[in-house]
């Protein structure tokens, strides 16, 4: 894929290719990551994420040219950054792999520290004079006009637009990361410090929203949207139509964000240049003001998923073991209605079955609010308790399970998964007795049985029947739109969304209460020493950084 | 819950039942002669919150109400299928909403002062009422959320059952896709806290009025009450008066009319569930000998009453009383019904018998 389309790019255009240092990236992107956290890292959480594979970030690199190709009116150079062996390597991007890479890095970095930006002033090849370029000829390109002099690229950079969103000399995103100034404080009034703390928040953005398969995506929904006969099925296309908007918003905001940092920095260079104070300060301070957006922009990015902004159901079901493992599923309830509470969720217990003598079997509660399900997500799968059973009169160390399933509350009702009404077996709970004008009774729960599936739902806190028909049915809507999500991620895996394969017999995360204190999650490691603040409902570390954690594995497998 | 309290219409069918309308309204309202008192008590959930009292001594009164209520435990439901502790507790959750202004949260701060719609000793006696007495919740409370509406109720009127919820999708389902109907003349024979009559009221066309009929003073006051609130004055008028009596001037012009009348063997009443027994108005349960006395009165006057075409709903006691009136209607009734059927509530239970006059 990343060859075929690094060649797309490149015949249909010219292109800049830059070189990212995998190097520069291993040292910065592991602290940023987790920047958003209220909690103090443990030591665990810093272990360094893998260097990214070059391909990707070479044919990523010639993607985001895509929104700047067409505003410039120069076209036809191609312009290698980086060293020899890259560039020589080979024509395709796919056969530029990890080795190069670290070759590469050393050789552009060595042991000096400088940035790419000084080097590459140094190690440019430009290849100029082609209108239209298939990469097979970039090699040949480039050793038959290998030899020119650096000067004459800085004179074309001051002469012309670049295709990437540049400075004036230059100076790109990329380029600032791979530069590796030091982020310093806020307050220190440095502007490269600024520019390096907001390059690297657009870079873990893109990171974040997948830009590669966002803009592959993108290319295949803009094919779609452009054909005459899409609105032959309007539920199609406007499906196809929102989600190309909304990826274009995002694509677009990212770009608009990324060149407003380069004028920003232009135009403190031309204040120092042109020693006006005034106009120096002015843009320090937007610098400033980017550098702080970019961290809420961080966490919007980091819930870029499709169903992500929805609210959620949260259903608890208790494991096996009675009432010690029946408490441990309302302590995880009760947990999550105080981290709902403590975000400003709106709150309501759709269904509740309680233990025989304590706690829950079961439980659903509704979680409204922005993102509920983006964060919430993080909590899927199987919960595990070790403390001394207050239930066991031997004081004996027990171990209980809980599984925790979320579910999102899809509000576009044209996504909807149709139902049936004829599939539907609607029962009152708990009847009994001749009814009606007979019994006087409060409770009017209900049970929603979808034959063909068998996937059921219950509500029984309505004060009426019909709201608890209302809400079994919208819990019902929720479980079939996701099952639905499920078979289509799996026929097209290639936009899948990572959480849609829940699988009950995983275990998320472990609580200790007993013989040592510490709540430890099995996938990302991050751990807290205190279980009651987390019982208590602070799960922001173990959300966010599972979040984190879980695109960085998109990363990786891509 | 979505109230609308505009008039959904501007004009009315005749001068008539404007001034009819106007004067149940106001009679309700307005004069209140003995022994019944007409003007309707307002539900807790609509008093101000004038009362107040001190978050730690509210949570006294809950550790009370909760231990009272864990108390019953299953006594009552093997007694009478009445509440078990459970149900209670669910209650006693609702009866704080709809008591305290604005609900704390966990109420941690024993220092804050809660504001309350009922001062704090009239809920020590309400929630004694409640299990004590078997007073039913909903009088306690003076309101039944029903469908998605919260109607008012009070002693001297039925309290509207689940079950019932069904008949207004039985007529939903039947105003849907014919004019005639949903632009059509309604009544709800026995209306009580005029459930039914304001759930059709809402979903009939711009056309459509239900006319609701009730023996009892006390359940016109409450309808009137419960129609006013939902801003429905405009759709559905209140009549007093036996089942059909007070429609003589709408024979053969109804569409369609629907009625939960008394149902219950007279037998069986002394056996009932002590907060129906001891507190719902026996007038609105007791069928006389076999349960069916005002049913087949009903289902006598159906056929002039309704147009050609028009459409019957009624709920019945369960299997053996919807197969009655359905074989009752099919043979006595000269053939003038058609589509008849039986349809079961939630339960599974054959609880309504529908059909169209020919």
């Amino acid at each position: 894929m990343s060859s075929f389309m690094f060649r797309k790019r490149a015949s249909s255009g010219s292109c800049v290719v830059l070189s990212q240092n995998p190097e520069a990236k291993t040292q910065s992107v592991p602290y940023l990551l987790f920047s958003t956290l209220s909690e103090p890292q443990p030591a665990t959480l810093n272990k360094p994420s893998k260097p990214q594979n070059l391909s990707n970030s070479i044919s990523k690199t010639s993607k985001t040219l895509l929104g700047s190709v067409h505003n410039h009116t120069f076209s036809s150079n191609i312009f290698f950054s980086g060293s020899k062996p890259l560039a020589l390597s080979s024509a395709s991007g796919k056969n530029i792999t990890g080795s190069h890479c670290s070759l590469l890095s050393s050789i552009s970095f060595g042991s000096q520290r400088r940035g790419i930006w000084h080097l590459s002033t140094e190690n440019k090849v430009l290849a100029s004079g082609c209108g239209v370029l298939g990469l097979p000829m970039v090699k040949s390109l480039y050793s038959s006009r290998g030899g020119l002099a650096p000067c004459s690229l800085v004179c074309l950079f001051g002469t012309q637009a670049a295709m990437e969103p540049s400075t004036c000399d230059g100076l790109t995103v990329d380029r600032i990361i791979a530069s590796d100034w030091p982020i310093l404080d806020e307050d220190e009034s440095d502007w490269k410090s600024h520019a390096a703390a907001i390059a690297q928040s657009i870079h873990l953005i893109k990171k974040r929203l997948q830009w590669k398969k966002l803009m592959v995506r993108l290319d295949l929904l803009s094919v779609e949207v452009n054909k005459p006969d899409l609105w032959n099925d309007p539920v199609h296309a406007g499906k196809i139509s929102r989600e190309h908007g909304s990826l274009m918003g995002k694509m677009k905001e990212v770009k608009a964000f990324e060149r407003e940092l380069l004028e920003h920095i232009d135009m403190v260079k031309l204040a120092r240049e042109e020693n006006d104070a005034e106009l120096e300060s002015e843009s320090m301070n937007a610098l400033l003001k980017m550098r702080r957006t970019s961290k809420e922009k961080e966490t919007e990015a980091l819930l870029a998923g499709e169903q992500d902004p929805c609210s959620c159901y949260i259903e608890v079901q208790a494991g096996a073991g009675g009432t010690e493992s029946n408490d441990w599923a309302a302590m995880v309830m009760q947990m999550y209605k105080m981290w709902a509470q403590q975000h400003g969720y709106k709150i309501s217990v759709v269904d509740e079955m309680p233990g025989e003598i304590a706690g829950i079997k079961r439980a659903t509660i509704k979680v409204d609010g922005e993102y509920a399900f983006g964060y919430a997500k993080a909590e899927v799968g199987v919960h595990r308790l070790v403390r001394i059973s207050p239930f066991d009169s031997s004081k004996r160390r027990h171990t209980s399970f809980a599984a925790v399933a979320v579910t999102p509350i899809n509000e576009d009702a044209s996504a909807h998964v149709q139902i049936n009404d004829s599939d539907l077996r609607i029962e009152r709970f708990r009847s009994g007795g001749p009814g009606g004008q007979h019994a006087n009774t409060t409770d009017s729960a209900v049970r929603i049985v979808h034959v063909p599936t068998g996937i059921t739902a219950t509500s029984q806190n309505e004060r009426s029947q019909h709201m608890n028909k209302a809400s079994a049915m919208a819990v019902l809507q929720s479980r079939l739109d996701q099952l639905e999500m499920a078979r289509q991620t799996q026929m097209n895996a290639q936009y899948s969304q990572s959480l849609t394969d829940i699988t009950w017999g995983s275990q998320i995360r472990s609580y200790v209460l007993h013989p040592y204190r510490m709540v430890k999650d099995l996938r990302t490691n991050y751990e807290v020493s205190d279980p009651d603040s987390v019982l208590e409902g602070d799960l922001d570390g173990f959300i966010m950084s599972y979040l984190s954690a879980s695109l960085d594995k998109d990363e990786d497998d891509r | 819950m979505k109230l609308s309290f505009s008039p959904r219409r501007s004009t009315f069918l005749k001068p008539s039942l404007v001034t009819n309308l106007h004067r149940s309204v106001c009679s309700s309202s307005i004069s209140s002669p003995p022994p019944t008192s007409l003007k309707p008590q307002t539900p807790l959930f609509l008093k101000p919150p004038i009362h107040s009292a001190a978050s730690s001594d509210l949570q006294k009164w809950h550790d009370w109400a909760k231990s009272l209520a864990s108390s019953v435990g299953s006594t009552f439901l093997d007694l009478d299928n009445g509440p078990d502790s459970t149900l209670l507790c669910r209650e006693l959750k609702w009866l704080m909403e709809d008591a305290i202004e604005e609900e704390s949260e966990g109420m941690e701060n024993n220092q804050r002062s809660i504001r309350l719609r009922v001062a704090l000793e009239e809920l020590y006696m309400l929630w004694k009422q409640r299990v004590e007495e078997r007073r039913p919740f909903q009088y306690v409370v003076g309101c039944e959320h029903w469908r998605d509406l919260v109607l008012c109720v009070q002693e001297g009127v039925l309290i509207p059952r689940p079950e019932t919820e069904l008949i207004v999708d039985l007529v939903g389902d039947v105003v849907l896709g014919n004019e005639g109907l949903r632009e059509g003349l309604w009544a709800d024979l026995g209306t009580g806290s005029g459930a039914i009559a304001i759930g059709i009221g809402r979903i009939l066309g711009t056309g459509g009025r239900v006319i609701a009929t009730d023996l009892s003073p006390a359940a016109i006051g409450v309808a009137g009450f419960n129609v006013q609130r939902y801003g429905l004055q405009d759709v559905v008028e209140l009549r007093q008066g036996s089942w059909f009596e007070p429609l003589k001037d709408m024979e053969g012009k109804l569409a369609g009319f629907v009625s939960n009348p008394p149902y219950i063997p007279s037998d069986d009443i002394s056996g009932l569930q002590a907060e129906v027994g001891r507190h719902e108005p026996r007038v609105a349960l007791d069928g006389g000998i076999n349960g069916m006395d005002d049913l087949l009165h009903i289902c006598k006057g159906a056929a002039s009453m309704l147009k050609p075409g028009g459409f019957f709903a009624f709920e019945t006691n369960g299997e053996k009383q919807s197969k009655h009136l359905v074989e009752y209607m099919e043979n006595d009734a000269g053939g003038s019904f058609c589509n008849l059927k039986i349809v079961p509530d939630f339960a599974g239970i054959h609880r309504f018998v529908t059909g169209f006059h020919k």
